[in-house]
């Protein structure tokens, strides 16, 4: 419930309360129900963020220009070798002769190391980093029209069902480990979360 | 199948998950892109489809759609092309291993932007790896191929 909400909210409350006639007509206000629906949502939040907060998605979610490499052959994680940025025109697909696609095609390379491939494969916009974020922050970035692409709940929601590139995260190639779960799953936890009312953790 | 290869149609029996590099070099016999690691970690096995510089040692041939250009096919019925000789001029070379690889990306860089700036350049070439350090002539001759393009129009 947003703050506005509540405080419209309250305010009904109290004209109801100083009018004992016409509060018998009102909706009862469930603070209990509300409570066990924020802590629905944030199971089903914990859930989500351990998706987006994963390697193969947050390491292409990033502030910055470079798309960071990890895994178990890596040590810690670094920055992607030969010097790849989000490119100088801010696409997220590259610099001049040098895009994405010029390593990373349609499927995955079967070689470990080989460049892992999906369809149109580029770098999420910098307002939509991941990368080192809190759980707070990346629930709070979801949820903003400003920072998830103008997209609903329900739009975020069948992004992450049905766009290739995200379904890459769990069918990496050799070598890597998959996100937590699958499309499918991570689909209906949003859809639960969403009803759930979309709580966000403290920050 | 089919693929057109510096404007060639050429007919290849290929396993789709082939390797384009292993089906140019290996089938087509055009052995000017090389082998170096397999898993477009280097840049020496550089060709352009439709344009665009693509590892062909990790991109299946199944998977090619668009016109094939390898180093043989930048030369012009005039010669070499403008970027193969400021490569010349400018010696690049050392022991020449990854030169195919950095001329087609340096092509392609040119015919995007024309008169590149030093980052522009390190954006675009930092794929192509020169294990004789030949970077500054790299940076020197795509300089000069700009110059002699915006000088003739090339």
């Amino acid at each position: 419930m947003t703050v506005l909400a509540r405080l419209l909210t309250a305010a009904v409350i109290a004209v109801l309360a100083a009018s004992p006639v016409h509060a018998q007509d009102a909706p009862a206000v469930d603070d209990d129900a509300i409570a066990v629906d924020r802590e629905k949502g944030l199971a089903e939040w914990d859930g989500i963020v351990a998706v987006l907060s994963h390697p193969r998605c947050a390491n292409c979610h990033v502030e910055d220009a470079y798309p960071r490499w990890s895994g178990p052959h890596y040590g810690a994680t670094r920055l992607h070798a030969f010097n790849i940025t989000r490119g100088e025109d801010g696409s997220g697909f590259g610099n001049a002769a040098l895009r994405c696609a010029s390593c990373h095609f349609s499927s995955n390379s079967s070689k470990l190391h080989g460049p892992p491939g999906a369809p149109l494969w580029h770098l999420a916009p910098a307002e939509m980093a991941w990368w080192q974020k809190s759980s707070a922050e990346i629930c709070a970035q979801i949820k903003d029209p400003e920072r998830n692409g103008a997209r609903t709940l329900e739009d975020i929601a069948a992004h992450v069902r049905d766009d290739p590139l995200v379904g890459w995260g769990w069918n990496p190639g050799p070598g890597r480990e998959p996100a937590p779960g699958s499309a499918e799953d991570t689909f209906r936890a949003i859809e639960r979360w969403a009803a759930a009312g979309a709580p966000c953790p403290a920050g | 199948m089919r693929l057109t290869v510096n404007g060639n149609p050429i007919d290849i029996d290929a396993d789709p998950d082939m390797p384009l590099l292993w089906a140019l070099r290996d089938l087509a016999g055009i052995t000017g892109p090389k082998f170096g690691c397999g898993i477009a970690a280097c840049g020496a096995c550089t060709v352009l489809v439709d344009g665009t510089p693509v590892r062909s040692c990790a991109l299946p041939v199944g998977m090619v759609e668009g016109d094939v250009v390898t180093i043989e096919g930048l030369a012009g019925a005039d010669g070499l092309s403008v970027v193969q000789q400021a490569w010349l001029d400018e010696q690049v070379p050392q022991c020449g291993y990854c030169q195919a690889g950095q001329i087609v990306s340096a092509h392609a860089l040119l015919e995007e932007i024309p008169d590149p700036t030093d980052d522009d350049i390190d954006n675009a070439m930092a794929g192509n790896l020169c294990r004789c350090g030949t970077y500054p002539r790299i940076r020197a001759a795509i300089k000069r191929a700009a110059a002699e393009k915006a000088r003739t129009g090339a």
